[in-house]
């Protein structure tokens, strides 16, 4: 299979410098290509969702960008130096879906363990204390801390000093919803400005996070586009009614949703136009299925 | 933000000074270890006090074989951080920013030998200390005994059990109890002096002893066991891949 090479370009991109470049980048372990012929550029600052199925190769494709991994074939180029040089690793931060917490460490010994990497000080430890809202677990020991709470202290690491890019696998898994959204609204800012490479495995999120979409299928390049260029191959709308007891005639039930299958989201306006018209009181009205549902399909 | 008006990426500061991670290494390991540091400490000095007590001259002779023992075990502190370090993926952030695992391994050895000089310090200076106060004079053969192969013997040993501890490590899935690293590295580790003890005795029964011979066998074995860790140091590129130190690989 040829490989896909493909470049989305914003509006803020380095003239000529593409932020990561992927060439032709084969990867893996222990001699097994997980990574195959892998080869894209980002030049614009936003989030990039990384989706892909279960062993697809995302974890690979981080570490790889990370240089922790050296590619088999092809090269990675991060703002116009080889990743392997130390230039290039210190433009990006990396989150491993692991926590990488030393143990027997409190919360404020493990942030000052990694703030030696990043020449940060102790305001930058105490800022990212309260930026992420762990101040008051900064006594404890990270053994007593919950999943969820040691995964917090672990994106801490990555606001102790701000980089270029960030490749960040997994960064709201174990989180609970509410924690989860204050990381996503600190990602998205990080965005403005930054490269942000984001993985994830809840399609809504990915949706409700993401510029564009990079899907991994059985280690290679299968999509690398803006999220809303991709389309469901069928769009399904529902609605739920003001009166739960009411039906609506022509539309199949889905639980409390009343569904049914449009030629594409250009028709939404017209369809709930004709409800209104027939004077149907509606509670809800919302696209049934995600578009990037397709990619795991 | 490291960008240029132009749009340019620009160069970061370079970070080469805060990123040898020996010093954290180091401290890690002592805390780590440091029950195994204080039973290793208390169990030599009480062996060589008692021995100092008890046998009179016999100090000289007996005290310096069993010191690379306790040495070596010191070792276990830095191991068990090692282990640790890459099954939770410290080691992977490490690698993320830019230490290389050679100067991971390297970190991990300097770290086990300050064990083990904490050790050597505590236990030579009371045991031999008790022995001096009780009226024994530093002979020739206990200063040579120490000076040659207690200590020496000590740090190659506690080099060898952690640098073949930590490939074990990395070439091993996790595992716990005996069949671990940890479990394995006392017994790496007093390999080495035990396997000169035996020498010493095959040569000193067979064709007698004499203090070239001991030297000679002595010299021998440490160069050898130095050697050994040096290789598996120097050729860490070639001998283990990267990903053997992920967790998951």
């Amino acid at each position: 299979m040829a490989a896909l090479t493909q470049t989305v370009a914003g509006s803020e991109a380095p003239p000529g410098v593409p932020w990561i470049a992927c060439r032709s980048v084969s990867s893996g372990y222990l001699g097994t290509e997980v990574l195959k012929d892998i080869s894209f550029e980002i030049t614009a600052p936003s989030v990039y969702v990384v989706l892909g199925p279960n062993g697809a190769g995302k974890t690979t494709l981080f570490r790889t960008l990370a240089g922790i991994l050296s590619p088999s074939r092809g090269k990675v180029i991060i703002g116009g130096t080889p990743g392997d040089h130390q230039t290039a690793r210190d433009r990006l931060h990396y989150l491993s879906h692991l926590d990488g917490l030393p143990e027997g460490f409190t919360v404020r010994e493990a942030l000052a363990f990694y703030a030696r990497a990043e020449l940060a000080t102790r305001v930058d430890i105490e800022r990212v204390l309260d930026k992420l809202q762990i101040r008051d677990l900064s006594g404890s020991y990270l053994g007593q801390l919950s999943a969820g709470q040691k995964k917090r202290v672990s994106i801490a690491r990555i606001f102790l000093r701000e980089r270029d890019i960030y490749l960040l696998d997994e960064p709201t898994a174990n989180l609970d919803p509410k924690v989860a959204k204050e990381i996503r609204s600190l990602i998205l800012e990080l965005s403005r400005d930054k490269v942000v490479l984001y993985s994830s495995h809840n399609l809504y999120e990915a949706r409700e996070i993401g510029r564009y979409v990079i899907v991994i299928k059985e280690g290679r390049l299968a999509v690398f586009d803006r999220i809303e260029n991709l389309r469901a191959s069928k769009f399904r709308l529902g609605v739920r009614l003001l009166n739960p007891s009411d039906s609506l005639e022509g539309w199949a039930k889905e639980g409390e949703y009343f569904v049914r299958e449009l030629a594409g989201p250009e028709e939404v306006q017209s369809v709930l136009h004709d409800l209104d018209v027939r004077g149907v009181r509606l509670r809800e009205a919302r696209e049934m299925d995600n578009p990037l549902q397709d990619i795991f399909e | 933000m490291n960008r240029k008006t132009a749009g340019r990426v620009d160069e970061p500061a370079s970070k080469a000074g805060g990123r040898s991670y020996l010093g954290p290494t180091i401290r890690r390991s002592l805390r780590s270890g440091r029950m195994v540091l204080v039973v290793g400490t208390a169990w030599s000095v009480i062996l060589g006090v008692l021995i100092a007590v008890g046998s009179g001259s016999g100090f000289a002779s007996s005290f310096p074989l069993i010191l690379p023992i306790f040495g070596a075990i010191a070792a276990i502190g830095a191991l068990t951080v090692f282990t640790s370090d890459r099954m939770k993926g410290v080691l992977e952030y490490l690698m993320a920013y830019g230490i290389s695992p050679r100067r991971l391994f390297t970190n991990f050895i300097v770290a086990a030998l300050v064990s083990i000089s904490i050790v050597l310090v505590i236990a030579v200076v009371a045991s031999v200390g008790v022995y001096v106060a009780r009226g024994n004079r530093l002979s020739t053969s206990l200063l040579l005994l120490l000076g040659v192969y207690a200590i020496p013997m000590s740090y190659v040993s506690g080099a060898f059990a952690t640098t073949v501890g930590m490939y074990w490590s990395a070439l091993s899935s996790p595992r716990e109890g005996m069949n671990s690293p940890l479990g394995i590295a006392p017994f790496l580790g007093i390999l080495p002096p035990v396997a000169v003890l035996v020498l010493i005795g095959v040569f000193g029964a067979t064709v007698g002893f004499s203090t070239n011979g001991f030297l000679l066998v002595t010299g021998a074995a440490l160069s050898v066991v130095a050697l050994t860790v040096l290789y598996l140091l120097g050729n860490i590129g070639h001998l283990l891949r990267r990903e053997r130190l992920l967790s998951n690989a």
